[in-house]
């Protein structure tokens, strides 16, 4: 009768057990299409608690190739957004300069020809707006990059509290979902910063910027502060610790923080000093030949354009002198002390444009501007390329993770089925035994 | 390797959507014609395509600044045709007036008749093109080069213009070439001419009848040196209208798309749409729940 007594509880705590696997297999199926979910096995049959199937090296590769994806993307989309405001939207600079030599050409066959000399003077105008234009659109392109900077730093620490919380939370029941949780949390926060996420021999998440700086040691969040750095105006980003504070500005190299500084602080900053020198170059250069030559009025030592003292700030600054925009006849066409129909000044300036002016006399004027796009476009061009590497990186990483973790509904379904099978097998055998012992007792 | 249900469905529709994206971006090539729309597209094509439109800025300029002075050349020479005949008609009456058959009175009608061819002349030498500017006067061209009596007022001055990106061409005749540095002062030599008949000054007339010859031939040479310089500049227009024409096959190359190809890529691409549709429709209807 004892061995009937453990039959009873042999059968009773296996149909706990496939009880326990129908409500695994049932929770695989609910959470088929939950982003981030691991599916679940039955692990310790006396216990019944499900076990995750993940293997925390691929998580580990996952997150690090989100960093990097999200960072390609970011990167290629600010390149995108630059290129159109150096580019996009009209005559570029170098067209425009092009177009200024055309006209001082055609002006050097009708000197005295007010028509001529108005369409250099518009010429004139219409590049200084377009310099102008662009240097508006780079430093656009900074502030915004500014301000992403800015909102994803706030963002991360909000993400990085949810680790910590994660962490709290794991620490207390190791609940599959609550690891499946803290995964999705670390990706996330990895697409925003790179960085890595190492689970240590305690079962805690911490979370590691490129450099050094811990964001999450365990159940203790860390802030990602963004502030304005006093010498540049722009945003500095540090790691706060309590009193303890380090700028990692530098040392983030992944996510989209890391994209925005890399773009803010690379590319829009050479950029905008191409176009600085661009202007400086356009001006310093045009003006030795115009004040050399003389206008319809047979005086020279007039500028083309308003002097400039130094390069930085040059493109935002560049301006038709202000006598000569408002009167073509002062445009130096002529050699000093000759008629009005003199042209020697307008050759000068024509040669201009094959002259190595530029850049400390290494290119062109239309050399220098072209460079301006072209660099933004091969670095664009290139970001493109790592949006489709890190992509299919990060599918490849998901193809193996869904054949880990991921749920094939067939497969629930039939495990659904087998442990609904055995769970009735159970209940007959208890039903059985029962009966068995209700007819020892009853003879009793 | 375990294939889930959810993967098959995933690696269909990522196929679709790429296969979706060449269509689109090959049917916007076709309809723009554009094969590089941004720089980055292609950086190398758009790079080589700007520095071309650079050249053909220049060449176009160029092209414009010998085109007005090609046109004001002609109206030079005209010009200088005209006074020509003048000087050849001024030189027959001259040789007339000389003549012992005519008297005071004859000559005075034949003065008259060279003050009119004179001041035909002096029109002439002070001949302007279209936008006002004296075609005789050299760098001094905003005033009439030549005064009431035929005196030149202006230089030497010759105007070049740039006939391509790295060469310059004269394009003007200075009115010095009608004056004394050149062998006689024309304009005053058909005044006094005129005066002489008038004036029935034979000593005067008989002396300027030589010059006469020498007038003829200054205006000769410089005819000459006006349709050099206009075959010159026939000889850079053709060679422009050339290298513009390639510059423009050029850049053509270079960013725009080669239709053939691009509606060959088109068919290929909307095809493997159509097949990538089928897969997913397919492994769709495989993994639904049967009923």
């Amino acid at each position: 009768m004892s061995d009937l007594f453990s039959l009873l509880s042999v059968g009773s705590n296996a149909m706990a057990a496939q009880n326990s696997g129908i409500s695994i297999a049932t929770n695989n199926v609910a959470n088929a299409n939950t982003e981030g979910y691991s599916r679940q096995r039955l692990g310790d049959v006396s216990s019944g608690q499900p076990v995750r199937i993940q293997d925390n090296l691929l998580s580990g590769q996952i997150q690090t190739a989100a960093g990097s994806l999200a960072m390609s993307q970011a990167f290629a989309e600010a390149l995108s957004a630059l290129e159109g405001g150096v580019a996009g939207g009209g005559a570029t600079i170098d067209e425009q300069i092009g177009a200024l030599f055309s006209k001082v050409g055609q002006a050097a066959a009708a000197p005295t020809d007010s028509a001529s000399r108005d369409a250099v003077v518009a010429a004139a105008r219409a590049l200084v707006g377009g310099i102008q234009r662009r240097a508006a659109e780079v430093s656009e392109a900074r502030k915004a990059a500014d301000t992403r900077i800015r909102d994803n730093a706030t963002q991360a620490t909000a993400l990085a509290k949810q680790l910590a919380a994660a962490n709290t939370a794991v620490a207390k029941s190791g609940d599959p979902a609550a690891l499946d949780q803290r995964d999705k949390i670390a990706k996330h926060l990895g697409e925003l910063v790179g960085g890595k996420a190492r689970i240590d021999h305690d079962g805690q998440m911490r979370f590691v910027l490129d450099g050094g700086a811990v964001l999450v040691d365990g159940t203790h969040p860390a802030t990602l502060a963004a502030t304005t750095d006093p010498a540049t105006g722009v945003a500095r980003v540090e790691v706060v610790n309590g009193a303890a504070r380090r700028d990692v500005t530098a040392a983030i190299g992944g996510g989209k923080i890391g994209a925005d500084l890399k773009f803010r602080d690379q590319n829009v900053a050479q950029a905008a000093t191409k176009l600085d020198q661009v202007a400086f170059d356009i001006t310093t250069s045009l003006n030795a030949v115009h004040t050399a030559n003389a206008g319809l009025d047979g005086v020279s030592g007039r500028p083309m354009f308003t002097p400039q003292t130094q390069v930085a700030g040059a493109a935002s600054s560049i301006a038709v002198d202000p006598a000569l925009a408002a009167d073509s006849k002062l445009l130096a066409l002529a050699a000093p002390g000759t008629g009005a129909g003199n042209n020697a000044g307008a050759l000068a300036l024509f040669s201009v444009a094959t002259q190595k002016v530029a850049s400390g006399g290494t290119s062109t004027l239309g050399d220098a501007a072209l460079d301006i796009v072209s660099s933004v476009a091969v670095a664009g061009s290139n970001a493109k390329g790592d949006v489709t590497r890190d992509g299919l990186v990060s599918d490849n990483l998901a193809g193996l993770r869904d054949s880990l973790s991921g749920v094939d509904t067939q497969e629930e379904l039939t495990n659904l089925a087998r442990f609904e099978h055995a769970s009735t097998a159970m209940a007959k055998f208890v039903s059985t035994i029962d009966g068995m012992l209700g007819s020892l007792i009853d003879n009793l | 390797m375990r294939i889930t249900g959810n993967r098959m469905i995933d690696l269909a529709s990522a196929s679709t959507t790429k296969n979706q994206a060449t269509v689109g971006t090959v049917s916007a090539q076709l309809t723009s014609g554009m094969r590089v729309t941004t720089p980055s597209d292609d950086p190398t094509a758009w790079l080589a395509a700007q520095r071309t439109k650079m050249r053909q800025a220049l060449s176009q300029g160029s092209g414009a600044a010998v085109t007005t002075s090609r046109e004001r050349l002609e109206v030079s020479d005209n010009s200088l045709a005209s006074m020509g005949d003048i000087v050849s008609q001024i030189r027959t009456l001259a040789v007339q007036g000389a003549s012992d058959t005519y008297n005071a009175n004859n000559r005075a009608g034949l003065g008259a008749e060279v003050q009119g061819l004179f001041q035909a002349a002096l029109d002439n030498a002070n001949a302007q093109g279209n936008d006002g500017e004296f075609l005789f006067g050299g760098s001094a061209s905003t005033t009439p080069p030549f005064d009431a009596a035929g005196v030149y007022h202006g230089d030497a001055n010759v105007r070049s213009v740039p006939s391509n990106a790295s060469l310059t061409t004269a394009v003007t005749i200075s009115g010095a070439s009608l004056t004394a540095a050149q062998g006689v002062d024309v304009m005053p030599l058909l005044s006094r001419i005129a005066t002489a008949l008038s004036n029935n000054d034979m000593p005067t007339l008989l002396a300027a009848l030589p010059d006469l010859d020498t007038a003829v031939k200054q205006i000769s040479l410089a005819r000459s040196q006006g349709g050099a310089a206009m075959n010159a500049l026939d000889q850079t227009t053709a060679a422009r209208t050339v290298l513009e024409q390639d510059m423009t096959a050029a850049i053509s190359r270079y960013v725009e798309v080669d239709s053939v190809a691009a509606a060959s890529d088109l068919a290929k691409a909307s095809q493997s749409l159509e097949v990538s549709r089928a897969v997913s429709s397919h492994i769709i209807s495989v993994l639904a729940p049967s009923t």
